[in-house]
Parts: C-alpha cells; sequence; structure tokens
C-alpha cells in the first residue's frame, strides 16, 4: 500500500501565513524565473533590476503601473464581491464592454459644454447601470431556474464583444466616426475625459481606491454584507435565518456587474477616450477573476494585487527593451502569477504524508471512499 | 452457482472513530443461504458492521471468516473477490454513465468482457434471473430511486457476490417496489445467496428474515430465531427495558397554559415527492414538554423544517402563539415567537466558515444595537457574545476562529444561546443532544427543561430514553404519521418501541387522529 498525502484545512490562519505564503511563493518564482533567465543567455539580476526600475522605481514608473491597474482594481472587485457569495460572475469582460458602450453614448450625446463633473458623473451612472443589467440577464435565470452563472455569463462576454464590434465595424451607429477612413469611434468631448494626473495616470484609480474601500466597508460592516458573507459560507444557514438568497444573489451579480462596468467607463474616458473595440478587449475583465483569487476575495487585498499584475506587465516592455525575448517575459510574468496563486492553496490547507491505516481511523475519509469504488 | 454461500463468521469486532467505538466486541453469523436481519437505532453501528464486512472500513480488531477460513478484506474489491457485495445507503452510481456502464465501472479490465454489447446482455440476463428488472442501456439519471438500488444489486451479483449485504434498502422504496425488492431477495437465497437486511422496521424483518441481530450503542444485543421471537422482544433489544429509563424529577403540578404551538391537519411534501408528513395534529402548550420519538427519516426533518417555515404544507394549519403561520417563512416564525435548534449543527444552525460572533448575532444582526440603519455595530455585536458565552458557558472560542473548530456541544450551546436570547414563546430543538458528551449534554437539557416554567419546548430525539427523561407527552413518529400520544404517567416504553418500528401501526390506525389530538393536547 502507498502512502497517501493527507490535506487538512487549516483552522485559523494568521498574518504570518496570510503575507508569507505569498512572499515565499514570489521568491520562489524569482528564483525559478533567475533560472529560466539564465538558460535563456540573460543576467538575471540586470533583468530584475529593469523590471525593477520600470514599474516601481520613481513616480514616473509608479504612476505608468498605477494607471494599468487603475481597470484592474474595478473588475477585480467586481469578481471579489462575487466571489464573496459564491456566485461566479467570469461576464467581467462583457459587462466592462457594457460599460464602455454606455458612457460614450453619455459622452457623445450629452452637449460637449456639459460641465465635467457633471458629465462624468452621468457616465459613471450609466456604464454602471448598463453592466449591471448586463449582469442581471446572468442573475435572473440563475436566481429562479438555478442556471449556471459561469456559462451563462461566459456566454453574454461573447455577445457583448460582437455588440460593440458591430457597434464600431459593422453598422454606421452613433458612437462611429464616419470621417475616420479605418473605422473607430467618435472622440469623447474634452469634458468627458477623465482629468489626468501624471501622464496616463487619471483620477480613475481614486474611484478604484474609493471603491475598494466602501466594498469593503459594504461587505463587513454593513448588515447587508453580512447576508452576503452569510450566504456565501452556507446557504441553507441563511435560509434558517430568514435571509434571501434568491434577491441577495441578483443584487450581488448587478452590483459585480456595475463595478466591472466602471472599469469600462474609466477606460474609455480616461484612456481611449472614445469607444475602440481593439483598445478596450485587453482581457482586463479575465484579468480581474484572477485578481480576486489571488486576493482572496478580499477589496482591500485587490488593490496591492492589482499594482502586483501591472508591474509585472509595465515591466514586461522593458525587458523586451533590454534584449529578452518576449516569450521569456511571458514566461516569467506567467510563473509569477501561477505560483502565487497555487501558493493560496497552502494559505486554507496544511499537507502532511499519512499512512493508509492510520488515515482510515481518523474523520471520514472521503476521497479515499470516492478512491476505492 | 450450486451449492449455498459460504458461512461468515464474525468475532470480537470492534472499530472506533475518534476513539469512540462504533462497534465494540461484535460478533456475528451470517449462515450460508439465510436472510438475516440487522436491527437498531440510528447510530448503533449498523453502518460501520456492514462497512467492516465489505472491506470499506478495517476493523480495530477481531476477526472474521468464510467457512472457517480468516480473511481480511482490504478494500470492497477484495471483498467482492471474496464473494462479499454491499449495497450503500447512498447509492454510489455515475449519473451520466449507462446502468451497464456503472455495473463494469471499476472492474479489472481482465474479469469484464470486452464489448458493452456483451455486458449489456449479460447485465439483462441476470435482471431477468432474479427479477431486478431495469434497461441496461438507460442512464443513472433516467431511473427512479428503486431502479438504481436494482442496479447497485446488480453490480453486486454481476460481479459474483454470494454474500449481500444491504443497508436500509427499504428507507428509500415505496410499498410497492419494496415488495418487489424482497421477491429478488427470495429469488437470490432461493439460489443459496445469504443476505444481511439493514433496517428499522420491524414488520418486513419480522416477515422476511431469518435470524435477527440487534445492535444497541455499538454492542450485540442479542441474535434471535425470527420464528421463535416477537416484535416486543425485539423492540425491547433495541430500546431497552422499559425500567431503565428514568424521569426527570421535576414538579409535576407544574401549570399548563395556553397553547404556544398547534398543528391541524398539516401535510407535507418530502423531497422525493411522497408525503413526508402525514395529517399532523397535535398541540404544544405552556409548562409543556412535548417530545416526539421516532426512528430518523419518518418525516422528522419534514415536520421540523414545515413548523419553522422553511417549507410549506401541503394543507393544514400551524399556529405559534396565536398567531398564523400556516405559509409563514423562516423569519416570520420567528417573530412569532419561534425558537428553533435544527437537527443540523453545522450547515444549518451555524454558518460553520464564520466565527462565532458572526453566528451569535445570525437572527438578530439587523436589529438594534447590533445595527443601526443598516450599518453593524462590532462592539455592540461582541458585547452580545460575551454576555452569552458566558452565561452558557460556551467554551473554546478563540477571536475570528472559524466556528467549525469548536466541539459539538460548544456549538449547540451557542446555537441554544442565541435563540434563547431571542423573544420567544416555544422552543423546537431536533435532535438537541447528538453526538455531545455527558457533561454538554445534561447542560443542554436543563435549559431545555427550564424553557418549559415559562413557556413551551417541542423536542425530537431518536434516543428514547432521552425523551422519555424530559417529555410531559410522547408523540410518536412513523412514516410521516403520529402513530401514539402518551402522556408521562402512562408511558408503556415496550408500546412505543413498537410503534416506532411500524409493527403497531394497526394499533395505531384505530386511534383516530383527533383521539391523538385531544390526548397530546390535555
Ligand atoms: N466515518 C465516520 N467517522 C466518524 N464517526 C462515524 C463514522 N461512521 C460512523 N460514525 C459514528 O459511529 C456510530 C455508528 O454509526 P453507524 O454505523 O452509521 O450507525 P447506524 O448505521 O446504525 O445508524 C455513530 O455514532 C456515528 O456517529
Ligand atoms: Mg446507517
Amino acid at each position: 500500500m502507498r502512502n497517501r498525502l493527507r490535506v487538512m484545512p487549516r483552522g485559523v490562519t494568521g498574518p504570518e501565513v496570510r503575507f508569507g505564503v505569498p512572499l515565499g511563493a514570489l521568491a520562489f518564482a524569482l528564483l525559478l524565473g533567475a533560472i529560466i533567465l539564465a538558460f535563456a543567455g540573460n543576467d538575471p539580476i540586470e533583468a530584475y533590476r529593469t523590471m525593477f526600475d520600470s514599474s516601481l522605481n520613481g513616480w514616473k514608473a509608479q504612476s505608468r503601473t498605477l494607471a494599468l491597474a487603475t481597470p484592474l482594481i474595478l473588475t477585480g472587485l467586481a469578481a471579489a464581491v462575487a466571489f464573496q457569495m459564491r456566485v461566479y460572475n467570469i461576464g467581467g469582460e462583457g459587462q466592462l464592454y457594457l460599460g464602455a458602450i454606455g458612457a460614450s453614448w453619455v459622452g457623445l450625446a450629452l452637449p460637449a459644454s456639459t460641465p465635467t463633473p457633471l458629465m462624468l458623473s452621468a457616465m459613471l451612472i450609466v456604464g454602471a447601470l448598463a453592466g449591471a443589467c448586463w449582469a442581471l440577464l446572468a442573475a435572473i435565470p440563475k436566481a429562479y431556474f438555478n442556471a449556471d452563472e459561469i456559462i451563462t455569463t461566459l456566454m453574454l462576454n461573447f455577445i457583448a464583444l460582437s455588440l460593440m464590434n458591430w457597434l464600431i465595424f459593422g453598422s454606421r451607429s452613433f458612437w462611429r466616426d464616419p470621417r475616420r477612413p479605418v473605422p473607430g469611434g467618435k472622440r469623447l468631448p474634452e469634458s468627458a475625459i477623465m482629468p489626468s494626473i501624471s501622464g496616463r495616470l487619471h483620477i480613475g484609480i481614486i474611484i478604484a481606491i474609493v471603491a475598494a474601500i466602501f466594498l469593503w466597508w459594504l461587505l463587513r460592516k454593513t448588515s447587508w454584507g453580512f447576508q452576503i458573507r452569510t450566504i456565501g459560507d452556507s446557504p441553507r444557514a441563511a435560509r434558517y435565518a430568514g435571509m434571501s438568497v434568491r434577491r441577495k444573489t441578483m443584487a450581488v451579480l448587478a452590483l459585480s456587474g456595475a463595478l466591472a462596468a466602471i472599469a469600462g467607463v474609466s477606460e474609455v474616458s480616461g484612456v481611449t477616450k472614445g469607444l475602440e473595440p481593439i483598445a478596450l478587449t485587453s482581457n482586463i475583465g479575465f484579468t480581474g477573476i484572477i485578481v480576486a483569487v489571488v486576493a482572496r476575495s478580499n477589496p482591500l487585498g485587490v488593490v496591492p494585487v492589482s499594482i502586483f499584475l501591472a508591474a509585472i506587465a509595465t515591466s514586461g516592455s522593458r525587458l523586451q527593451s533590454i534584449g529578452i525575448d518576449v516569450e521569456v517575459v511571458f514566461l516569467l510574468q506567467g510563473l509569477i502569477f501561477l505560483t502565487v496563486t497555487a501558493g493560496e492553496f497552502f494559505v486554507t490547507n496544511t499537507v502532511s504524508l499519512a499512512h493508509p491505516d492510520t488515515s482510515a481511523t481518523g474523520s471520514p475519509p472521503t476521497s479515499e471512499i470516492k478512491a476505492a469504488i | 452457482m450450486a451449492g449455498e454461500a459460504p458461512h461468515l463468521k464474525v468475532r470480537n469486532l470492534t472499530k472506533s472513530f475518534y476513539g469512540v467505538p462504533a462497534i465494540d466486541s461484535v460478533d456475528f453469523d451470517l449462515r450460508g443461504g439465510e436472510i438475516h436481519g440487522l436491527l437498531g437505532e440510528n447510530g448503533a453501528g449498523k453502518s460501520t458492521l456492514c462497512s467492516v464486512l465489505s472491506g470499506l472500513y478495517r476493523p480495530d480488531s477481531g476477526t472474521v471468516s468464510l467457512d472457517g477460513e480468516a480473511v481480511q478484506f482490504r478494500s470492497p474489491q477484495d471483498a467482492s473477490r471474496h464473494g462479499v457485495g454491499m449495497v450503500y445507503q447512498h447509492f454510489r452510481l455515475v449519473d451520466s454513465f449507462t446502468v451497464a456502464q456503472n455495473i463494469v465501472l471499476g472492474m479489472h479490465k481482465k474479469q469484464r468482457p470486452r464489448s458493452m454489447r456483451q455486458v449489456e446482455s449479460m447485465v439483462a440476463d441476470l435482471a431477468e434471473e432474479f427479477g431486478l428488472h431495469v434497461d441496461p442501456t438507460a442512464s443513472i439519471w433516467q431511473l427512479s430511486v428503486g431502479e438504481q438500488q436494482r442496479v447497485e444489486i446488480l453490480k453486486q451479483l454481476f460481479r459474483g457476490a454470494r454474500i449481500l449485504i444491504l443497508d436500509e434498502p427499504t428507507a428509500v422504496l415505496a410499498a410497492q417496489e419494496t415488495d418487489r425488492l424482497f421477491e429478488a431477495i427470495s429469488t437470490m437465497v432461493a439460489k443459496g445467496h445469504s443476505v444481511v437486511l439493514v433496517s428499522h422496521k420491524m414488520a418486513e424483518t419480522m416477515a422476511y428474515t431469518d435470524r435477527i441481530t440487534v445492535l444497541r450503542r455499538g454492542v450485540n444485543a442479542g441474535s434471535v430465531t425470527t420464528a421463535s421471537t416477537t416484535p416486543a422482544e425485539v423492540a425491547r433489544m433495541m430500546f431497552g427495558d422499559s425500567n431503565a429509563a428514568e424521569r426527570t424529577n421535576y414538579d409535576a403540578a407544574q401549570q399548563v397554559g395556553e397553547p404556544m404551538l398547534s398543528l391541524s391537519g398539516v401535510s407535507v411534501q418530502g423531497d422525493h415527492g411522497l408525503l413526508a408528513v402525514d395529517d399532523a395534529t397535535f398541540t404544544v402548550r405552556r409548562g409543556q414538554i412535548v417530545g416526539v420519538a421516532g426512528v430518523a427519516g419518518n418525516g422528522q426533518r419534514e415536520l421540523q423544517e414545515v413548523i419553522a417555515g422553511l417549507r410549506s404544507p401541503v394543507s393544514g394549519t400551524i399556529e405559534i402563539a396565536g398567531t398564523n403561520c400556516t405559509s409563514a417563512g423562516p423569519k416570520q416564525t420567528a417573530q412569532a415567537g419561534l425558537a428553533y435548534v435544527p437537527e443540523d449543527r453545522l450547515g444549518v444552525g451555524l454558518a460553520p466558515g464564520l466565527p462565532l460572533e458572526h453566528n451569535i448575532v445570525l437572527k438578530s444582526y439587523d436589529r438594534s444595537p447590533h445595527s443601526r440603519r443598516g450599518v453593524l455595530s462590532d462592539s455592540a455585536i461582541e458585547k452580545t457574545m460575551n454576555e452569552l458565552v458566558e452565561k452558557f458557558d460556551v467554551r473554546g472560542n478563540r477571536s475570528g476562529m472559524r466556528v467549525s473548530l469548536m466541539s459539538g456541544g460548544n456549538l449547540q450551546k451557542a446555537i441554544l444561546a442565541r435563540e434563547l436570547n431571542e423573544d420567544h414563546q416555544v422552543l423546537l430543538a431536533a435532535a438537541p443532544t447528538r453526538g455531545l458528551d455527558m457533561a454538554a449534554a445534561e447542560a443542554v437539557r436543563s435549559h431545555i427543561i427550564n424553557e418549559r416554567a415559562t413557556r413551551g419546548v417541542l423536542v425530537f430525539s431518536e434516543d428514547l430514553d432521552e425523551i422519555v427523561k424530559v417529555s410531559d407527552v410522547v408523540l410518536v413518529m412513523f412514516k410521516g404519521r403520529i402513530v401514539g400520544s402518551f402522556a408521562s404517567d402512562e408511558l408503556d416504553l415496550d408500546e412505543i418501541g413498537l410503534l416506532m418500528t411500524g409493527s403497531g401501526a394497526e394499533i395505531a390506525s384505530t386511534d383516530t387522529p383527533t383521539a391523538t389530538s385531544t390526548r397530546a393536547g390535555s
């Protein structure tokens, strides 16, 4: 008989585990990356210094990283709030497009002379509503017929993408600029553009951070969040306590959709400055899912994780400029993602070797029973 | 296939979980070609004994032999090679596979025919031979529970089982399907197979078995020949002697007041579409503890849930402290004055992954002082928690620790603390002391008895001793019906035992529902 790996959930997760494991995973990834870099004929020290300099050293680098992190924070929050209730919204991508479509419509439809605060507020509200409604298309079947939201939200991504492409490439829609030789969106008026803080960094970052704090407060400090956390832990206990699981499912998916949509508003107003399908389809919605997983669905964790991922991404182009192959750069980025996410498993579980005989005396060995059949 | 199945002999078998023996030095004999009934209350160790015999668990000590030859099964496959096969209480079938695929699943390539066509025709022959009719090409999800059970039996026969262990096979079956199952069992026995039939039900055990072994709290309480015993004797073996149970000594002159909980003609649909609760009528009054005795799975859970507002009745009315709560939700029943300690502590009564302070205010988080205008007050919540931890002696909590790491007794005290801290008129407690150590069980029981002074209490328990100890009125539930009602001074444990196993059903059905309700209410 072979020995078996025995996985036990950790009870209390102390800070040393919560921060130590991801940091350890990062160190491990960097070490492994150094070996790969060396094999590829690059100097690991130089590569890592370039990474650091280009993404985190100095305000210029930092602002570039923060600009990239802005939409990630928002889509990360979108995924996190749904995960808190164990609802798996992977439709952030599509909800983001809807936010971009809604916001650019407002920006183009309202008179250009509208004061910026008013204009931006209107764009945020309409964009968020568009994303929320898009998410509800998956939420209602889930709440009433228990339709799997993973499938419905994923499908809605493709529909949203086709819709956006059609508006710009396939029709003479309100959004499309007929004067441009290559199809593209009409440029938003100055009043519909998020003021810049420094270079590419715009006030969207403030919206994102405020949203993170607000969401943390909503989940931790309000009775609404109390219900979400209860449902996320045990829907049966929630029902027993008189909570409406159905209503909360719809509310949470709508909120999640709204947050992803605000990422779309921020991108269209602060970065692309018009509905530009190509620039908007850079997987921000999907990356938000990774962010939420690594941040363990904690809204406050989403911010540093997004910045971390943005830093890795910004340093990528610089690494290429010092002669490191683009494949090696991707490999390095993927490696860091993967080890930090995989490390998550060790935050919640301990693993040890157990002899089958001793394990059979302990708790009901479900996995062993399954394996035996 | 000629000849009889080997004689299975078990001596001194012990198997513990977490140091607590589930079966303790059990002797058991299964003769070739017999149907052997294995009876016992819930938790008596029946499934554990069967799982050891089928190779799923390894015993801590003791021996098993087949026709005098000692055997040690290392796995269900190993047992199967020795001709021992078990059908578990919960089926182990792959929903999306066909019957034939499930039957050969896990078999070694060499032991099974190469083509599925061939398997299907063999299964069809076997089904024909034993009267276990099922379409070998159907997918499992298309089949009824009864048909799935036939697949499980066929699976074992296909693998050459001569000794079949059926763990509570009739618990999930309707009457007609039960008859067909017993026909199939007789066919098997006629062909020399032997069968272990685990059951709670007296009538079928008396009717179909050759011998009966009773397990009581993990110990063999006796093996008898069915023809030479009586239901009363077997019931006594299962539930103990009438004089063994003592009543808690408390104020006999307790004043019984107005109704706190009244059910009238309540019927509830179960998860399988059958009636899980059938025409329940009874009243719990202030100053009264009503205990519901019954073997698990006879509609108790559904009855609890319908009272608590987690299910809707198909007919009848429910009143809680004068408020009509027939189709109320859990929030309304709580407001009407129901405190509810559910059977399932972790998962229903408590959110297992969240800390104690969260669970302590699970029903009052949205009210002052725990929250104002939707904003939680952490300090007020912590204050409530500290008060209740103190008052109810809840131990083992660490700040921020997920509640599932606390022991059963402390979990139960935490639930009681929360429920009794709410304004309430009647306490509904399901299996309140199950799995608790003596001290914790005693503490929980004394909280329940204290409630009686000013409120009404409805207790469900599978432990008949406990019901007898605390109740002023004992109701017996069998197959969704209240089949008996006894005031504490006219308790007849033998009769209760019989009613619980369904063998007294004829007697009780002469008892009209109205008579039951008046007796319960008086
Ligand atoms: N896998 C297990 N882990 C821990 N305890 C168990 C396990 N299986 C059974 N038990 C305990 O052993 C006792 C006997 O259970 P079981 O054999 O299932 O009884 P029965 O089938 O007669 O209802 C119970 O107290 C139960 O809680
Ligand atoms: Mg059992």
